[in-house]
């Protein structure tokens, strides 16, 4: 049986102020059990309600009737409709594959830019940090920014790249590299690519500042050459790390729909159209909030398994 | 002897290789900017030529001027402002104190709660987005600037929380041991002892989350329908399509948008970089 | 009169019961060492002692007052911390007095104390510093400074010195006891350390797993260890252990080991009292109770395994019935590994502890 532990910070109440000074109340709970409970009450209301809330909320949306364009409808509970239009839906399988399309290849792009960056970065060269400040820096940029910066930078007309191409023989005329279904996909992914490898630069030099320099000195001793260290040493040092800035990355990729908005709205055609803008546009454009939600709920499904079988499979959670 | 020198060849090799792709690196990650920057200060009819102008012939500051003359900009900008400080002020209210919790206490449900906290993250925006603009509509929050400010919590107060709980843990928990018999409460431990010791962090944190706040589009987007609580990005975005806003112009809004962002990162960046990661790594 | 009393102090995690129905009595000006290694539940019990945690059961005295339920502060005592724990957004000075600030005490007379507690321990000149700016050892006379300056009933250290070098942990300990004997208060100590316990304490717990396996004056302690885990962790090299049989052999009673073959006359009061003959003990005998010799009755045989000289002394190592035993013999002893060795025992510090219990016989 365990005893209440209240042991009084002050004496008892002497005046009148003592009763009400909110600080000597507040400071007489922060010695109760609870205050632990206390500390964490706001956000955890908050968050409830911003959302948890909202995500039930919209899971339980995803089986009925509600568009806001359509209010005849009615808010009907509709079981599994959503979902079964869902599987005979083109947009949605299209937007799949594009989705996979775009995660992996950024995901891959943005992890071998990051690290490289980070290895060059760790070697603490004289002159380095303020370059390490200007590599850092697109990660903190707005997506709208940096979505017109380079929308300007490729625009078909007088786009610096187009220029620049066409100047040293590589293109023949200027290119619409949004408007080409065939590239829209690359430009975005070059544009996205630049946006985020910053962020695994930043977790992998973090990481590499933590592995022991005596390793390094052993595998020099051993005959071990730069790339079998980094094979043999670095990543799998990382490995923690860097699993955990790929869900993190992907996480963002899966959900956030804002660059292609900004770049593409999905277009041209269906080319850059991935699920979180299907679903995304589905809402704000037709107002089928119901089927969004539908298809918010199957995305959501997929990122779980993916961090579930990711986990599994580098096995990063027996550390 | 050999063996050194050849050694010492291998290092001069990867030194210059390394400086190599740090330049080239530095120069993709700001060329977007410079050039944007050269668009903003060049008058319309020298952005779009048939021959093109790398460095501006003439240079006006027209474009700024006129963006914030003739366009809404600057409400914009000051709607942005205030869903910021409201993000960061609920951030810090509530954040610190979860995060002193986490950080310095024992508890049931402790680490149930703080991977509460990660999980949230990965609820698709979309997914949420939609029921908080019924529920804000319907408490009257919709196209609000403080409603905006309380949705940006749902991604920012779990990620406040994380970064902000690396500073804490760096404190030594005896402080507040030796605090306690020195006579203050528990109250006064945290608030006269740790946070003290904690505010770099502290101020790296909502620099962070105040940036993110800054840039936010996607809620904004969809939970601001007017003047009155629009932020910059939205603005900003609805002006290219519904006025095919000069490319001179855009150019401008958008270095002045960045300017904060940039000014803030430089000032707290290394403070910061060390809470993300450290919010990151434990994550 | 005590200043510190225990009754039956309980502590639980969960299921995991840490600290296992402690009593024990301090008396005034007393130096508790409470010892054990990490996880004995010693800091824990230094907590329940300063009030930082609660206890599950029993009762806490200080002085005559329970106070189970008062506040860190109304207790009356001071602590020195592993980590120092100084506040590092305040000045030495701030910090040291800050105890006192919290008490209401006015600037003046705060001030003096302050200076007072500096001059006695030699940081006056880095009162305007932040901790940041002081060395390991300066950190560590601050700290001490600290509790020093509330001229508390209690003193409470815990670890203090563990984050110290070798050489600077050797220079506190000094420091720490020249101060006890200054200032006479009462102290309770922490430490995994047996050579500060021993130098320290004028009473030493050795703690194990939530229990305190002996409560007495160090002396007693190294001599008369109450069971075999005290025995083995006080002392260095530790105490020899030799499992064998009591018996009353036709030249008086011997211990007899290696599986009969070998035998140890012991004379008549170094038998342990109250144990039947044919018994197996094991016996316990500290290095510095063996010595090289043919001549005496009382020896044990065996090869010489290693030896290790350390300056002053020099440790032989050797195969005794299968067991390692150490001896500290003097420098230069002309011995070699494979050599056959005849230690003689003194019998007048043997120790027998029962094989099941470990407890001394």
């Amino acid at each position: 049986m365990s005893r209440t532990f209240l042991p009084a910070p002050y004496g008892p109440p002497r005046t009148v102020w003592d009763r009400i000074n909110p600080v000597r109340l507040i400071g007489e709970l922060s010695e109760t059990r609870y205050w632990m409970y206390l500390l964490l009450l706001p956000s955890a209301l908050l968050i409830t309600a911003v959302v948890l809330y909202p995500t039930l909320y919209g899971m339980q949306m995803s089986f009925r009737e509600m568009r806001l364009n359509r209010p005849d409808l009615g808010t009907g509970f509709v079981g599994l409709r959503h979902y079964e239009r869902m599987l005979s839906d083109p947009v949605f399988w299209v937007s799949l594959r594009n989705t996979a399309v775009w995660v992996t290849f950024s995901i891959v792009i943005e992890f071998v830019v990051g690290l490289i960056a980070a290895l060059a970065l760790n070697r603490n060269l004289p002159g380095t940090k303020v370059l390490a400040v200007l590599i850092l820096l697109p990660y903190f940029l707005p997506n709208v920014v940096a979505g017109h910066m380079w929308a300007l930078m490729l625009d078909p007309r007088l786009g610096v790249i187009n220029d620049l191409l066409v100047r040293i023989g590589l293109l023949e005329g200027y290119k619409a590299w949004f408007a080409d279904p065939g590239t829209a996909m690359a430009a975005a992914i070059v544009v996205e690519a630049w946006h985020s490898f910053p962020f695994f630069t930043l977790l992998l030099l973090a990481g590499l500042k933590g592995i022991p320099t005596d390793l390094y000195k052993a595998a020099d001793i051993d005959g071990a050459g730069p790339f079998a260290q980094l094979r043999l040493i670095t990543l799998p040092m990382l490995r923690t790390i860097i699993a955990a800035a790929v869900i993190l990355r992907v996480i963002g990729l899966v959900n956030s729909p804002d660059l292609l908005l900004i770049l593409t709205s999905g277009g041209p055609g269906r080319s850059t159209q991935v699920l979180s803008l299907y679903a995304f546009q589905t809402a704000y454009r037709d107002f089928n909030f119901g089927y969004a939600g539908a298809l918010s709920v199957v995305m959501f499904v997929f990122l779980m398994v993916f961090a579930w079988a990711y986990i599994r499979i580098t096995k990063v959670n027996q550390e | 002897m050999m063996a050194q020198a050849t050694r010492s060849r291998s290092k001069l090799f990867w030194d210059v290789a390394s400086y190599a792709l740090l330049l080239l690196l530095a120069f993709i990650c700001i060329a977007p900017i410079v050039w944007t920057f050269l668009t903003s200060i060049k008058f319309e009819a020298d952005i779009v030529t048939r021959e093109m102008h790398y460095i501006p012939p003439r240079v006006t500051f027209e474009n700024y001027v006129r963006l914030w003359n003739q366009s809404s900009y600057p409400v914009l900008v000051l709607n942005s402002l205030v869903v910021t400080s409201v993000t960061v002020l609920i951030c810090l209210f509530t954040g610190t104190i979860a995060s002193y919790a986490f950080s310095r206490f024992q508890f049931r449900g402790r680490t149930e709660l703080m991977l509460g906290y990660l999980v949230v993250r990965m609820f698709p925006a979309v997914l949420m987005i939609i029921p908080l603009f019924i529920v804000m509509r319907q408490v009257g929050l919709l196209d609000s600037t403080i409603g905006l400010a309380i949705a940006y919590t749902s991604f920012l107060l779990p990620l406040f929380v994380w970064m902000l709980k690396g500073f804490f843990d760096a404190a030594p928990k005896e402080l507040e041991s030796a605090a306690r018999i020195d006579g203050t409460t528990r109250l006064g431990a945290m608030f006269r002892i740790v946070i003290p010791i904690a505010r770099n962090g502290l101020l790296a944190t909502c620099v962070f989350v105040a940036i993110a706040a800054w840039n936010e589009f996607l809620f904004a987007l969809m939970l601001t329908t007017s003047q009155g609580s629009r932020t910059w990005p939205v603005g900003l975005q609805l002006m290219v399509g519904e006025f095919q806003l000069p490319w001179g112009m855009l150019a401008a809004g958008g270095m002045i948008s960045i300017l904060p962002v940039v000014v803030l990162f430089a000032i707290v960046q290394r403070a910061m970089v060390a809470g993300i990661t450290a919010g990151a790594v434990k994550g | 009169m005590s200043t510190l009393t225990l009754r039956g102090v309980r502590k639980s995690f969960g299921l995991l019961e840490v600290l296992h129905n402690v009593d024990l009595e301090l008396e005034d000006g007393g130096f508790l060492v409470l010892l054990g290694p990490s996880g004995c539940g010693k800091s824990t019990l230094l907590s329940i002692i300063a009030g930082l945690e609660p206890a599950s059961g029993g009762d806490v005295l200080i002085g005559e007052r329970v106070v189970n339920d008062v506040h860190p502060k109304d207790r009356n005592i001071a602590m020195v911390f592993q980590s120092y724990a100084l506040y590092p957004t305040m000045t030495v000075e701030r910090n040291m007095g800050f105890g006192l600030e919290m008490r209401g005490v006015p600037t003046a007379e705060r001030d003096g104390k302050v200076l007072d507690a500096a001059r006695l321990l030699q940081v006056e000149h880095l009162l305007a510093r932040k901790p940041g700016q002081l060395s390991g050892g300066q950190r560590q006379r601050v700290a001490m400074g600290r509790a020093i300056v509330r001229d508390p009933e209690l003193f409470l250290f815990d670890e203090p010195l563990s984050n110290l070098d070798a050489k600077l942990r050797v220079e506190m300990r000094t420091e720490i006891k020249r101060l006890h004997d200054r200032l006479g208060t009462t102290v309770v100590y922490v430490t995994h350390d047996q050579v500060e316990a021993m130098t320290l304490g004028t009473r030493v717990a050795v703690m194990r797993e939530g229990v305190i396996q002996q409560l007495a004056d160090p002396q007693t302690i190294y001599d008369r260890p109450a069971n075999m885990f005290v025995a083995g962790f006080i002392g260095s090299p530790a105490m020899n252990f030799i499992s064998g049989v009591l018996e009353a052999g036709p030249g008086g009673p011997a211990f007899v080991y290696e599986a009969g073959r070998l035998r140890l006359s012991l004379p008549e009061p170094a038998m342990p009292r109250g144990v039947a003959m044919g018994r197996p003990v094991i016996l316990g005998t500290r290095p510095e109770h063996l010595t090289l010799g043919s001549g005496s009755a009382a020896r044990l045989s065996g090869t010489i395994d290693v030896v290790e000289p350390t300056g002053p002394d020099t440790m032989v190592v050797a195969m005794i019935g299968g067991q390692p035993v150490t001896a500290r013999l003097p420098p230069r002893v002309a011995l070699r590994p494979g050599e056959p060795v005849e230690l003689a025992v003194d019998t007048s510090a043997l120790n027998f502890f029962d094989p099941e219990s470990g407890e001394r016989l």
